[in-house]
């Protein structure tokens, strides 16, 4: 199977800065595949969507080194502003949501029906007739997430795409990306939130600095004290959805009571976990 | 008021190239009249399309504030500066051609302005870019103009918010003269940069939705073009090429 994405060393430099954001970066994702990319911030998560995506270089500037191979015939990204991301031309959703399809000159009928089908596979038809610009965070994200989805992209990133929304509606977001694979779309999630993603994730990949530090099924590479601290701050009650004790014993025996004690978590991909999460 | 009003006048309803056809009718045939009269009627009817528009009190408010200042400077200029004969107004000797000079450079300004913002309050967007892609014109120019139109409304909402933000933060807009002009570096460098970071990230979104594709966009829902508001533009267009015509003429003469 021709893979969606394939990145060989790939080393990325934004314009002006002196050191690399994405550092001999390999990968290959194939169609239906869900990969999740953690780091802490400024780990490189963003910009490996947008090489990924082939936004950088060609658009976003600086320097590509290795070798990349988009498959996929279109992709689609979805940025955390969603306010940044409309047209500023529509005064409707449903032809925020249509004006992708009808930029690429499809007709008419087509062009609407991926609106409609876009539009309610994120649950918002009771928005359609709404003005964009009075919509509040959660529901231009969504409408933003639909426009993407009517492109019919092969290849989705997301980064960081619940940002803007409430639990339930980040639940319902991050609950559609299976089918959405399941339809044989590629999803890369660039985010913040881990538990969300690694509960629809097929794969994970730690970056630290640009490298890719981990890489694998999302249980077997996260780092688990992160999930923990995680979900306790989200009021999650033990046990929590990966199941993290169990998961310590399994992988890092000797950790298991620190994953209760967010008091000395260390931070992710540090400390005496790192070795639990390295492939 | 700098931006689209949503409305249902005749204006509103009007083609997108009709409403931007009478303002710059207003534009050129303002450059075609040399004597205040006819100058101040055009001043009129700006205000009868503002009138027409629904949008005049909030058009006349905005074309004050833009021409009040350059009214004062017109009338220093020429009024007080200006050449002889001179009329007694009060204390003051003013220049007879003079004033009326300032009266024609101060009404075309404000016919301009009323106009085009008028123009720009009863032209939505949306409509303009479903015209135009309906014509043909490439996305680019499209996106441009349409871009042109909105950005004064955004950036006014982005400097009401920065306001807010930097004034909780304890920004103080009052005092003396270079108090106030200190107070304008938080507020404008904010706004600059994030428009700029706003926009990188509205250069990507658009790529990615196909807005840089090249190819003939569909149209989704093109406003109607109806026989007689084309016959308006072409008299429209006639009548500023014949005001031009009469300008030259009567200059020759």
């Amino acid at each position: 199977m021709t893979p969606r994405l394939a990145l060989a060393g790939v080393t990325f430099t934004h314009p002006g800065a002196d050191r690399a954001a994405l550092r001999g970066v390999s990968l290959e994702l194939t169609a239906g595949e869900i990969a999740m990319v953690a780091g802490a911030a400024g780990a490189g998560a963003s910009t490996l969507l947008l090489v990924a995506t082939g936004l950088a270089p060609r658009l976003v500037g600086g320097t590509l080194a290795g070798s990349r191979t988009i498959g996929a015939r279109r992709c689609g990204i979805v940025f955390a502003r969603p306010w940044t991301q409309l047209t500023g031309l529509c005064s409707t959703v449903e032809d925020e949501v249509a004006f992708g399809p009808a930029s690429l000159g499809r007709p008419l009928a087509e062009v609407r029906a991926a609106a409609s089908h876009a539009i309610r596979q994120l649950g918002i038809a009771h928005l359609a007739g709404r003005d964009p610009a009075h919509l509040s965070g959660g529901e231009l994200q969504r409408v933003v997430v639909a426009a993407i989805l009517a492109l019919g992209p092969e290849l989705l990133a997301l980064d960081d795409p619940a940002a803007e929304l409430d639990p339930a509606a980040a639940d319902a977001l991050y609950a559609l990306v299976p089918s959405l694979a399941a339809d044989g779309m590629t999803i890369l999630i660039a985010t913040p939130d881990v538990e969300r993603a690694a509960r629809v994730a097929t794969r994970a990949l730690v970056l630290e600095q640009g490298t890719v530090v981990a890489d694998g099924r999302p249980a077997d590479v996260l780092p688990v004290t992160e999930v923990g601290s995680l979900a306790r701050a989200a009021g999650c009650p033990p046990p929590y959805p990966l199941d993290v004790p169990a998961l310590l014993a399994r992988i890092a025996p000797d950790a298991g009571g620190r994953a209760h004690d967010s008091s000395d978590a260390p931070p992710a991909g540090s400390g005496p976990d790192t070795g639990a999460i390295a492939r | 008021m700098i931006g689209y009003v949503a409305g249902r006048s005749p204006l509103h309803r009007a083609h997108p190239y009709t409403t931007l056809t009478l303002a710059g009718a207003v534009l050129f045939a303002a450059f075609a009249m040399t004597e205040p009269a006819t100058v101040w009627l055009l001043v009129l009817a700006g205000a009868a399309l503002a009138a027409t528009g629904g949008v005049l009190r909030p058009s006349a408010r905005t074309a004050l504030a833009v021409s009040l200042p350059i009214w004062a400077l017109l009338f220093v200029l020429y009024g007080l500066m200006g050449a002889d004969p001179r009329v007694a107004v009060g204390p003051l000797s003013l220049s007879a051609p003079g004033i009326a000079r300032a009266l024609v450079l101060g009404g075309r300004v404000t016919a301009i302005v009323l106009g085009f913002l008028t123009a720009l309050a009863t032209t939505s967007p949306h409509r303009l870019v479903e015209a135009m892609t309906a014509r043909g014109v490439p996305f680019g120019r499209t996106f441009l103009l349409a871009s042109t139109l909105t950005v004064l409304p955004r950036m006014q909402e982005r400097a009401a918010r920065i306001l807010e933000a930097q004034q909780c933060r304890g920004l103080r807009l009052g005092g003396s003269v270079p108090a106030r002009l200190r107070a304008l570096g938080p507020l404008a460098l904010p706004l600059i940069f994030g428009a700029l970071a706003e926009v990188d990230e509205q250069v990507l979104a658009l790529d990615v939705r196909g807005a840089a594709t090249g190819g003939r966009r569909t149209p989704l829902d093109p406003p109607p073009d109806t026989r007689p508001q084309q016959a308006l533009r072409w008299g429209l267009l006639l009548l500023v090429a014949a005001a031009y015509a009469w300008k030259f003429w009567r200059m020759r003469a």
